[in-house]
């Protein structure tokens, strides 16, 4: 089960509102590789973990991937606060409003809609660690993205914070892979699933 | 800012404490520095919360009451930007 702690994991205060700043970050909550698939990839591959270290290590990144989601969406609830319509055109953001107004839906920047088949559940935890690996690396390469476009400090300051959890959740994950490797067969090294064949 | 806000980070920032120490425990469980880490911001985050709670407003729902009252759907939510 979870439980809601009543506050942001690193805090959120922006002065200036800025929707064409908001459909970009808005990635990292619905796009590709943003913080809605890290937490449903991590909490749906931990069931099949073959030990409870991994189980742990996906657990608890998932569960802070859902804290950087509301950090994600309180980023974007600020910087579409108080919108004149004509700022609203202006900046681009009406091609969201029409169908959101101003509510927070999970999409990548192009509009895409949040997708499933942006992570895997492979019940393999080779390939799944792998695939976690990599997608802690796209989510930095996006926060770079981020940081390459925004300008406001008081944006780019919890986007950093974002930025940097990523490198440490690729650390843990690669001590995750290295505890499963350790346990298999090292004459039969990636021939099996060590969570079906074992 | 104000006490309130100035409490309030401190508590964020023992718990991030607390959420690093428990993703490197996962993978090192046995590590003394660590455990000795985790134990101390355990203590700092527990003892701010609770003054946090009895002066302002609920963090959990377990605190949820505040003079009789129920406070935790009253106060404000963390993403409209007043915590800070």
């Amino acid at each position: 089960m979870w439980e809601y702690k009543k506050r942001l994991e690193y805090p959120v205060k922006i002065k200036n509102p800025n929707p064409a700043l908001a459909k970009v970050i808005i990635s990292q909550l619905g796009g590709p590789d943003g913080e809605l698939g890290a937490a449903m990839r991590y909490l749906n591959q931990r069931y099949v973990a073959p030990c409870n270290q991994v189980k742990a290590i996906l657990s608890d990144i998932g569960t802070e991937e859902l804290a950087h989601m509301e950090i994600v969406s309180a980023i974007l609830y600020q910087l579409t606060k108080g919108l004149s319509i004509k700022e609203i055109k202006e900046s681009g953001f009406d091609t969201y409003f029409v169908d959101h107004t101003t509510g927070i839906y999970p999409q990548a920047a192009s509009g895409t809609p949040f997708s499933a088949l942006t992570f895997q559940s492979t019940g393999d935890p080779i390939t799944d660690l792998t695939e976690d690996l990599a997608a802690e690396q796209k989510a930095r390469l996006t926060y770079d993205n981020i940081l390459r476009l925004a300008d406001d400090p008081d944006v780019r300051d919890p986007i950093k914070f974002l930025r940097a959890r990523e490198i440490v959740h690729f650390q843990r994950f690669g001590e995750g892979l290295r505890m499963v490797q350790d346990q298999l067969d090292a004459k039969n090294f990636y021939a099996f699933n060590p969570s079906f064949d074992l | 800012m104000d006490a309130k806000n100035k409490l309030l980070n401190k508590i964020r920032q023992y718990y991030f404490s607390l959420v690093e120490a428990n993703l490197y425990l996962d993978s090192h469980p046995t590590c003394k520095e660590g455990l000795a880490y985790f134990k101390k911001y355990k203590a700092l985050y527990e003892q701010a919360k609770e003054e946090y709670e009895k002066n302002y407003a609920p963090l959990d729902l377990l605190s949820g009451i505040r003079d009789d009252k129920w406070a935790w759907a009253s106060e404000p939510w963390p993403w409209e930007g007043s915590e800070n």
